[in-house]
């Protein structure tokens, strides 16, 4: 991945140079007038008469175009009223792919102002990740060679500090991209609650519970779930206490909590999975992945809050010791569960964690993530996750803040008719409704792991099934894992206690 | 239909007798209640001896519609119950009768043995006779309305032919209504080359059945679009056996608006209104359509079929053309059994409600919650039209099943069907492929045809459409 560098804005007397140029009426000044000097005005008629204008998604790379520059790139950041964070970012990505031969390049960023430099940069950084650990032949010239990236601006101090919170966030994004896409036979429970570990550096408190813990605390229902594999179990309690101490006379603020499924890897277990398209399955602890990386970022930009991160992490395994549909598994909630459904798992896993969350933690609130059901992706596709929430102003914020990161959700409904489809005839609850509805009764389950006894507990569930894996690149995304609700969550974070 | 008479007291000491409660049971039975756990919840019933019936109110449709569920039908059912309705106000006896029909449809028009009489006579004991029945006169065409739509989606596909369907909304004409059936030469000459595709395979021929009400103002008219696919087998791209049987409610989407519209004529709804039926039989033959075949729609939009099965958004695709370019509406609303992917989204407790116009949606939400045809938004997204991209025709149908892939396909419907109505014209979208049956008896009627969507809309319309639009701005 490329350094970033905010600097004075002086045009590079050779080099690649690249111009994020606004659609506008008026000439474009600066060191574009600059560049198009030294180029004795070929750069105006050489994008003249590639039709660029400016406009959303224009790219245009012009190739010895004089003035000592082996290469330009004219980038489009759309008109000026419309040129938000996140369509600097856009354009920010959308730089990576004409740069991959690149070693390093400036970026004439001396017309915006600091935070779009910024999110520019921002953009930049996302689209520049790569998972290429196990890649041991790749051909020189097919690897990415950007090393550094120079953002020419007025304000570079501005800039920096700009920068400096979406780096720690970037960071965090890229920690759950890799811990989503490393593959079931590296990344097991056991590995993933290790690599938790490395977040004590920033300052996160880790703690990591073993089979014999959660025995002994009476996680049935994810014990029941890990007991096919020869992957022990793990939970992971991570703990970032940012917040200010409360001024005298006041309350401290609970803290928030995340809840994060972490299937290393799910067959489905007895009720296994046919074998086409299994191979995603390495993804399904992309809820707890993303959880990761959320603390991660909230540490690595010293968030004002104090945050809880709770990771479910088991494999989903048929075996000799699998359990099997038809058992009851005693849940922490001491609720029991009939398990019709071994690949309905998940939920089980989240049963636990989320009542153990609110015994030991009394959070504001609990926000679960999980790649839960493919219901999900039949009923809204990839570009919103499904969001289920038994509190109004929790989904606001929520869809809210998605909006803002372009980490989008849509509400789903939740109500008594769905939580019907569960009732069991040998114990408090299946845990599977049947097709129709699939998402919603799945919501329906985890809910009744809700405790509101005590008064309400606002809660609200993530379904990321369609949202945590990409198969195409987009502006800020290589193709494969999103990392989908690291931002959204900081965001939550953000506006909620550090407003 | 149930008959309702309204009298002062004295009840008939003969007849059963159906006591709604709304809030605290009554002195004279507090004591058994207690005993029994009744509570007189939303519509809890208590039953006391042979002949007395204690119900919760709350919402008085459901309250009736309990309470007829709990007089059974059957051997020993009664034909004839009073309701001591005396201390409920007008608008609460008519809902109460409203869900006391609703619930007592049934539909035995095939049973030639063994049809035990059920509930047919209501008199309901109130303080004020003639108050009661002018509110049941405002309430009873939306019940008519549905239970015609009810009749017409439970009528199996051998004798709801297509043109026995198109006959059937002929007879609206005796309520005010104006119907034009379209048969296959107008079709053809209007080139809806996707309604006569879909319903090319079949021995009966498509029909597109345009109904009208006047209102009584000059504007242009709220339009209702429904599909009414009389059967069907999927076609070429044919169905598995398993569960096929239910494919004769697949013209539910249709039934429902033909009974909204008459449940305007029936109370004389000022709003012009009309509805745009599309009705074929989608059927595997000589002449059916194939995956592959590129069609090309009124609209001169060309589509690629993929799947012949996906054959409902294709003979919406000339229905809503239609409906926007011949009657010019003020707003669109179109209900259709489109997909299997709106069962596993909401299951069968949820229409679901795409579309564009949030004034429009949310209106169509609120006629839905206030006549308990719950809707839910769902969204049509960018990449579900990218989605739809043809590399051989305008758009493609629908995404190919069988890639191993899940697919968002009642977003992938909704945002084709979207490209036939222009973007000035509020449309909604409504998914009843969950609600249009019932495999249980529900809140407001047995188990079987619904008719969804017919009160919903005639709701809609109450609410929405029965003042004259505002003049445009800037225009004398």
């Amino acid at each position: 991945m490329p350094d970033i560098a905010f600097v004075k804005p002086a045009l590079p007397r050779n080099g690649t140079l690249v111009l994020p140029l606004p659609e506008a009426d008026s000439p474009w000044a600066g060191l574009f007038a600059e560049a198009d000097a030294a180029t004795g005005g070929a750069l105006a008629r050489a994008l003249e008469a590639a039709g660029f204008k400016g406009r959303k998604g224009q790219a245009t790379t012009l190739w010895a175009p004089g003035g000592g520059f082996t290469k330009i790139v004219a980038i489009g950041l759309g008109k000026p009223v419309d040129l938000t964070a996140l369509a600097a970012e856009a354009a920010g990505g959308a730089m990576i792919p004409t740069l991959a031969q690149d070693r390093e390049a400036t970026v004439a960023a001396d017309t915006l102002a600091p935070a779009l430099v910024a999110s520019l940069a921002m953009g930049a950084l996302l689209r520049a990740w790569r998972f290429d650990r196990y890649r041991t032949k790749e051909k020189e010239e097919d690897k990415p060679k950007l090393e550094r990236l120079a953002f020419a601006t007025a304000e570079p101090t501005a800039a920096k500090q700009a920068f400096a919170p979406l780096r720690a966030i970037a960071d965090g994004v890229f920690l759950t991209r890799e811990l989503v896409s490393e593959p079931a036979n590296i990344l097991h429970p056991a590995e993933f609650a290790e690599r938790c570990r490395g977040l004590e550096k920033l300052g996160v408190e880790v703690e990591v519970l073993g089979p014999k813990e959660m025995k002994r605390l009476g996680f049935g229902a994810l014990l029941g779930v890990a007991q096919g594999s020869a992957q022990e179990p793990r939970m992971v309690v991570l703990q970032w206490k940012g917040a200010p101490k409360p001024r005298k006379g006041e309350a401290a603020r609970k803290p928030l909590a995340f809840i994060g499924k972490g299937v290393t890897f799910d067959t489905g277990g007895i009720s296994i999975k046919p074998a086409g398209g299994m191979e995603d399955m390495k993804w399904d602890m992309a809820g707890a992945g993303t959880v990761a990386g959320l603390m991660a970022a909230l540490a690595g930009r010293r968030a004002k809050v104090d945050a809880i991160g709770l990771l479910g992490l088991v494999e989903n395994m048929p075996s000799a010791t699998a359990q099997r549909p038809g058992d009851v598994v005693k849940t922490y909630s001491g609720q029991t569960v009939e398990v019709i459904n071994t690949d309905a798992e998940g939920r089980l896993v989240l049963a636990d964690l989320l009542w153990y969350c609110q015994e030991r933690f009394e959070p504001r609130c609990m926000i679960d993530l999980a790649t839960l059901t493919g219901a999900i992706i039949v009923a809204l596709g990839h570009e919103h996750a499904g969001l289920f929430a038994n509190d109004e102003d929790l989904a606001q914020r929520i869809l809210a803040a998605g909006q803002m990161v372009g980490e989008a959700a849509w509400r789903m409904p939740l109500g008594d008719a769905y939580d019907k489809a569960l009732r069991s005839e040998i114990a408090d609850m299946k845990n599977v409704g049947g097709r129709p509805g699939g998402a919603v009764t799945a919501a329906q389950f985890i809910q009744r792991f809700v405790n509101i006894k005590n008064g309400p507990m606002p809660w609200a569930h993530l379904d990321i099934a369609g949202t945590a894996w990409t198969s195409k690149d987009h502006p800020t995304i290589p193709k494969g894992a999103t990392a989908w609700g690291v931002r959204l969550l900081d965001r939550l974070v953000a506006d909620w206690d550090e407003a | 239909m149930l008959k309702p008479r309204f009298k002062r007291p004295p009840a008939d000491p003969a007849l059963p007798q159906v006591w709604p409660v709304p809030g605290e049971v009554p002195e004279v039975w507090r004591g058994v209640a207690e005993a029994a756990g009744f509570r007189a919840r939303p519509a809890e019933v208590l039953r006391l001896g042979p002949d007395r019936l204690l119900v919760g109110l709350g919402v008085p449709e459901e309250a009736g519609a309990a309470a007829v569920a709990a007089l059974g039908s059957g051997p020993g059912a009664v034909p004839h119950v009073v309701v001591m309705a005396e201390g409920l106000a007008p608008a609460v006896v008519a809902g109460f009768i409203a869900g006391m029909a609703l619930r007592a449809w049934r539909f035995d028009a095939h049973r030639t043995q063994g049809v035990a009489p059920g509930l047919e006579r209501v008199t309901l004991l109130v303080a004020d006779p003639a108050a009661c029945r002018a509110a049941w006169a405002m309430a009873e065409p939306a019940v008519r309305g549905c239970l015609f739509a009810r009749d017409l989606v439970a009528e199996p596909a051998n004798h709801l032919t297509t043109r026995n369907f198109a006959r059937r909304l002929e007879g609206l004409a005796e309520f005010g209504i104006h119907v034009d059936v379209l048969g296959r030469k107008r079709l053809a000459r209007a080139g809806y080359g996707a309604l006569l595709a879909v319903g090319g395979g079949a021995a009966h021929p498509p029909r597109l059945a345009v109904l009208r009400w006047r209102g009584s103002f000059d504007a242009p008219p709220v339009v209702f679009v429904g599909k009414g696919l009389v059967f069907d087998t999927g076609g070429i791209s044919i169905k598995p056996a398993k569960g096929m049987e239910a494919m004769r409610a697949d013209m539910a989407g249709a039934a429902a608006c033909a009974g909204a519209l008459l449940a305007l004529a029936l109370r004389g709804s000022p709003a012009p209104a009309a509805a745009v039926l599309a009705i074929a039989e989608n059927a595997t033959g000589a002449d059916s359509y194939r995956p592959g075949d590129v069609l090309r729609t009124g609209s001169g939009r060309t589509v690629e079929v993929v799947d012949t099965d996906a054959e409902g958004r294709l003979v919406l695709a000339d229905a809503l053309h239609h409906a926007v370019r011949v009657l010019r509406p003020r707003a669109v609303v179109d209900a259709a059994t489109l997909t299997g992917a709106i069962v596993t989204a909401l299951g069968h407790h949820r229409a679901g409600l795409f579309g564009r116009d949030a004034a429009l949606l949310a209106a169509v939400a609120a006629a839905g919650e206030a006549v308990g045809e719950r809707v839910w938004p769902m969204p049509i997204g960018a990449a579900h039209r990218a989605d739809l991209a043809s590399d051989i025709a305008d758009i493609r149908q629908c995404v190919p099943a069988g890639t191993g892939r899940l697919q968002p396909d009642a977003s992938h419907a909704a945002a084709f069907l979207a490209e036939f109505v222009p973007e000035a014209v509020p449309w909604a979208h409504l998914d009843i492929a969950g609600v249009d049956t019932q495999a249980r008896p529900h809140a407001l009627g047995p188990a079987g045809a619904t008719g969804f969507g017919a009160r919903l809309l005639d709701r809609l319309v109450a609410t929405q459409f029965e003042e004259p639009p505002e003049p445009p701005a800037g225009r004398a």
